[in-house]
């Protein structure tokens, strides 16, 4: 390349547009309000079928002795209430956009390109968290979920936090991969299951055999799931909160590390490949 | 001066050659086989601050790669470039406040919300003053006709809606440079005529500088004083329209109608473009025949009902310099 290297300035940081891409994302998601009834709809009938489950395991003794009958139930509702905000790839805008192209448009704007999608995922998602007041509400009515204390509370709201961010980095992982290759989804079908079954939404992970625990605590996914959901339910005491989200914080930097390496690759490909 | 300035631009992409079949897919895994293609080969440019310049060249001419340097999405593989005085590739923010772009078969707009909306975005991602905003707004609303749709979702826009909402996002920010990359495709008469109007406009009225792309040579009659012919990743004309319409649009045609099918027609200094029953059409060179003597050898040898002359139009002069390739004094001329 000819021509001298002239310093990187870097243009004032503004918080505007990045707030306003989470208005707009909000605004977008509250015009598919069908989606309202089926997500409170999924998850009144799928609480419902697990405490069918629950009630019949305990009824034959198969219980573990760490959960009553109404603390296991209690987590699964409180793992499908999470699941409301944690189950939406939030990213999956940067997938869509490398398939058919329109990722230029937003090199063309004076923006910082990754955090565009970080505000309009967030603003999904928060749109989704209003969703959480009624199917919260019928958690306490109907199902007569275990209400912990204010302290547990509060740690469990700040290990859902570390969670969300867990899955946001994942999912923004492999919908870099797009910059590489154009099938990702069975890749994430994949992922799909190994955090279904190893993040501990449907089944607490301390009912898993010992051998197979050790392995599960290896993977990002009990990070995501099971540490606020064990807060919830007083499994994990609180001497050991600092423990368990600091392992939390290990993932999301290390998640972190990864997506920073994965992007500036990615998208060194398009400016030098042209996509 | 000089507002755009790029110098032996290159573009050379890599690609992977595909093999076909199964066996090549499997070959592929193990030894991967790269081709260059080159996009881009040495192009040279300088854009005076406020022109309005039509970049021209037939699909595949490296139009959108160069645009793509330009805008900084793209890195060039070697030449410099300089935009307002910013290397786009290496200060793409900066670079990003001072252009706006419009492509034609991509919209910028958000699809599922009311158009207002994605006006509202992008000015708050350009920070455009509020005052300067609503002017803007107003100005454009006026000049594109948006009022009727502007709390109409982006989906249930018509294309020509679609256009002028594009056009408008565009230039809320009061870019120094707009990039049109083929504006007007897919458009009807009614709207292509709104959007010329407004191109013309903003830049004689802003002093807006305009690069456009488009294959829509009325376009180019219409707003480009200069143009920039590229072909396989060349420049391979750069000067006024006038200029290549005497230098090109040397040969005339003339439609002779017979008055009876002649056997054989031969007429020195022409050749014969096209033939359908009595209506022959004759190809020939301006500098070297006036057209009244053509018509005389015509009238000397055949009886003939009717005349007329077609002067050329850009339409054909281009068509014929892609096919010939340009030469400087156009093709055919006595050297």
């Amino acid at each position: 390349m000819t021509g001298a290297v002239e310093p990187r300035r870097r243009p004032r940081f503004r918080l505007e547009p990045y707030v306003e891409f989470a208005r707009t994302a909000m605004a977008r998601e509250a015009t598919y309000r069908f989606d309202v009834f089926t997500t409170i709809g999924s998850f009144v009938v799928r609480v419902y079928l697990l405490r069918m489950v629950w009630t019949a395991l305990y009824a034959h003794n198969a219980a573990p002795h760490e959960l009553s009958r109404r603390a296991i139930i209690t987590y699964s509702a409180v793992a499908l209430l999470m699941g409301i905000v944690m189950d939406i790839d939030q990213t999956r805008a940067l997938k869509d956009k490398l398939h058919d192209g329109s990722i230029a448009t937003d090199f063309l704007k004076p923006i910082i390109v990754p955090f565009y999608f970080f505000a309009d995922g967030t603003g999904e998602v928060l749109f989704h968290a209003v969703l959480l007041i009624p199917a919260t509400l019928i958690a306490l009515l109907i199902f007569h979920i275990i209400v912990p204390g204010p302290g547990v509370l509060a740690a469990f709201a700040l290990s859902f936090l570390l969670g969300y961010l867990v899955g946001f980095f994942l999912n923004f992982i492999l919908n870099c991969s797009a910059f590489w290759t154009l099938e990702i989804s069975a890749v994430q079908l994949i992922v799909t299951w190994l955090t279904d079954l190893f993040g501990g939404e449907l089944i607490p992970l301390i009912l898993f055999p010992a051998f197979l625990q050790n392995f599960i605590y290896a993977l990002p996914f009990a990070a995501m799931f099971s540490t606020p959901l064990l807060i919830y339910v007083g499994v994990i005491p609180p001497s050991r909160y600092f423990e368990v989200m600091g392992l939390q914080l290990v993932w999301i930097v290390g998640l972190a590390i990864v997506s920073t390496l994965m992007w500036r690759a990615g998208s060194r490909r398009i400016v030098v490949q042209g996509g | 001066m000089a507002i755009i300035e790029a110098a032996d631009l290159r573009k050379v992409f890599r690609r992977i050659v595909r093999r076909p079949g199964i066996g090549g897919a499997v070959r592929a895994l193990f030894s991967r086989e790269y081709e260059d293609k080159i996009a881009v080969d040495g192009v040279n440019f300088t854009l005076a601050e406020g022109e309005l310049v039509g970049y021209l060249g037939p699909n595949g001419a490296g139009k959108s790669t160069t645009i793509k340097i330009l805008t900084g999405i793209l890195v060039p593989t070697s030449g410099s470039v300089r935009v307002a005085g910013i290397v786009p590739y290496q200060r793409r923010q900066e670079n990003a406040e001072n252009i706006g772009v419009v492509f034609g078969q991509r919209s910028q707009l958000y699809w599922d919300l009311p158009l207002r909306e994605s006006f509202e975005l992008l000015r708050a991602i350009y920070d455009v003053p509020r005052n300067r905003y609503l002017e803007n707004l107003a100005h454009f609303s006026a000049i594109l006709d948006l009022e009727r749709f502007l709390d109409t979702p982006v989906r249930q826009l018509s294309l020509g809606e679609r256009m002028r909402g594009d056009f408008a996002a565009a230039m809320l920010h009061d870019p120094k440079i707009v990039y049109l990359d083929e504006p007007t495709i897919g458009l009807d008469v009614v709207a292509k005529e709104a959007i010329r109007e407004f191109i013309t406009r903003v830049n004689r009225e802003r002093g807006t500088t305009v690069i456009l792309t488009t294959h829509d040579l009325a376009d180019v009659e219409r707003l480009t004083p200069r143009v920039i012919l590229i072909d396989e990743g060349r420049v391979i004309f750069d000067g006024a329209l006038q200029r290549l319409r005497t230098e090109y649009g040397t040969h005339r045609t003339l439609v002779v109608t017979f008055a009876e099918a002649p056997t054989n027609i031969d007429v020195p200094g022409t050749e014969i473009e096209s033939r359908e029953g009595l209506v022959v059409r004759l190809r020939f060179d301006r500098r070297k025949l006036s057209a009244e003597a053509i018509i005389r050898r015509v009238m000397e040898r055949y009886p003939i009902s009717d005349v007329s002359i077609i002067e050329p139009d850009i339409d054909t002069i281009v068509r014929r310099i892609y096919v010939e390739g340009y030469q400087h004094g156009a093709v055919g001329a006595p050297s």
